[in-house]
């Protein structure tokens, strides 16, 4: 036998049928009006979003040049580039600034799979947590409170994402001797030459060193990367693939810097021993 | 001479309908139309309720301007760069086509949490429309992917390196994870094929899925009815049915007025 309050939302949606035949409007013409007219704002805010785009880039639109909207393109990809910066569209900034906030390698998962899988199921499940019939702002608090959190967290998030700031290679490269004094490398030219890369090749925008750079997706600091005593070789066969050697491992493969500058960073890494 | 004029205008009438009728008796399509436009809705609906076809007509958009875009590009790491180039410098209104898709997308993203904010505040999600929520949830991610994939086509260096952290994010997920990345990457790094295979994930898999999932999210939006506001006095289900003939002083966007003498 059905529970009360099957028999009562059985109930409510027969109600909720026999009050749209009697008092219903036709669809159309008048939902359809407004449909029709919301549908046209939105091809035009559509139309108006890509004129902006291209009338305020300037200069001939072959440069990679920003307009208000950003650019048109970057530069073309390139796996053996020695710099870049990880950003995805604007509106995977919220997962994209969970990851700066699960900075540790051990609470990592959280924010890459945890959080947004938990997310996902809990959005599934709205329906079967919420089961009772009241529709009225005013009477369902929680679903309220929870509504205006997960805004303000989207919101939060995303300003944070939109706003966080990469490790710039060129403003790195002036840290390079400050490195070299801190971790004593400074008489090891292969070391001296390594840091420059590690400087510019967008390591900093996951990793940090000395107090600068990322915190991004679990990247461990690497200030004392050296006194593990890996060797050149182990530190080699990571940067060419992160995942072989060290399983799960999000970190992309530097295949692409050539055997020469990865020697060279092996170096540096190696030589970073920790402040002294 | 009256009932002969009739009789000749019937048959005028009769041979423009034919083709109607023709579909109608083979398929009940002309039924089916005439449903969908003439179901009746709650009368106290309201403007926050466009924003389901806002999102659809954003989606509509979408498939328009991609198709054109595929006519054009090129999914293969030597020339896709120098496509989008062409498309945006050289082709006819090839920049409006692009930029359409690229902020297209963005709009349809933040319409889809709007349409899914409203339909939460309102309670819509409530018997019997679960379903119907679970189809839009599902629609949501199916559209999350497509900006997922969709970000690496251009094939320029932010669209590379997000895409391949993106990826190895993936793969950090436990069980499926070094799988998913696997299935995306086309092998276990990113290489030639992955950008054919994200561009096929992005134009054919995920849209027909979208197509197909919209389809049954409209499908139940018809078989069960869209919802009253809830602060709506009139508000239909709640039982305080007016009595008939007195419901010609209703707010709401669509005002009916029966017409007088006319049994209501």
């Amino acid at each position: 036998m059905p529970s009360d309050r099957v028999v009562e939302r059985r109930r409510i949606f027969q109600q909720y049928k026999a009050d749209v035949k009697e008092r219903g409007k036709p669809f159309y013409p008048y939902a359809m009006l407004h449909d029709t007219i919301m549908s046209l704002v939105v091809v035009c805010v559509i139309v108006g979003l890509a004129i902006v785009w291209k009338y305020t880039t300037p200069g001939d639109h072959h440069s990679t040049a920003a307009g208000w909207l950003g650019k048109l393109y970057d530069k073309p990809a390139d796996p053996g580039t020695i710099n870049f910066v990880p950003r995805p569209d604007w509106y995977f900034y919220f997962l994209f600034y969970l990851l700066r906030i699960f900075k540790w390698p051990e609470s990592v998962v959280l924010g890459t799979i945890g959080i947004p899988t938990i997310c996902l199921v809990l959005l599934l499940s709205v329906p079967f947590i919420d089961v009772r019939t009241e529709r009225r702002l005013s009477r369902r608090p929680v679903a309220v409170v929870a509504a205006v959190l997960v805004v303000l967290s989207m919101g939060i998030l995303t300003y944070k994402g939109a706003t966080a700031k990469e490790a710039l290679g060129t403003e790195l490269l002036a840290d390079v001797p400050h490195w070299a004094q801190k971790q004593g490398f400074q008489n090891n030219p292969k070391a001296v030459a390594g840091a420059k890369i590690f400087a510019v090749a967008g390591c900093l925008n996951c990793h940090q060193y000395l107090g600068v750079g990322g915190g991004f997706a679990g990247a461990p600091n690497l200030s004392a990367e050296g006194a593990k005593n890996k060797g050149i070789a182990f530190q080699i066969a990571h940067l060419k693939c992160p995942a072989c050697v060290n399983p799960g491992s999000p970190m992309p493969s530097f295949a692409g810097l050539g055997l020469a500058r990865l020697t060279l960073l092996a170096n540096f890494l190696e030589a970073s021993k920790g402040p002294k | 001479m009256a009932t002969r004029k009739l009789t000749r205008s019937e048959q005028v009438q009769q041979t423009i309908l034919y083709p109607v009728d023709w579909l109608e008796e083979r398929s009940g399509l002309v039924g089916g139309i005439k449903y969908f436009l003439f179901r009746k809705v709650p009368g106290d609906i309201n403007w926050f309720q466009t924003l389901g076809s806002a999102t659809l007509t954003a989606f509509i958009v979408q498939a328009l301007t991609g198709s054109i875009l595929a006519m054009y590009y090129k999914p293969d790491p030597n020339s896709a760069y120098s496509s989008i180039q062409h498309i945006t410098n050289d082709i006819f209104a090839g920049w409006l086509v692009r930029g359409m898709h690229r902020w297209g997308a963005s709009v349809f993203i933040i319409l889809m949490f709007m349409h899914m904010g409203r339909v939460f505040l309102f309670g819509a999600y409530k018997y019997p429309r679960e379903l119907n929520w679970i189809i839009g949830v599902l629609l949501l991610a199916m559209g999350l992917g497509e900006g997922f994939t969709g970000y690496l086509l251009p094939w320029d260096q932010t669209a590379y390196w997000a895409t391949v952290v993106g990826i190895n994010i993936n793969g950090t997920a436990p069980f499926l994870g070094p799988f998913i990345a696997q299935f995306l990457q086309g092998g276990t790094y990113i290489n030639a094929d992955t950008l054919s295979r994200f561009y096929a994930i992005h134009m054919l898999m995920i849209p027909g899925a979208i197509f197909a999932l919209i389809g049954l999210h409209l499908y139940l939006v018809i078989r069960l009815g869209v919802t009253s506001p809830p602060w709506s006095k009139e508000a239909a289900g709640t039982g305080s049915l007016v009595p008939a003939g007195q419901n010609g002083h209703r707010s709401g966007l669509t005002r009916f007025r029966p017409r007088k003498g006319k049994a209501s």
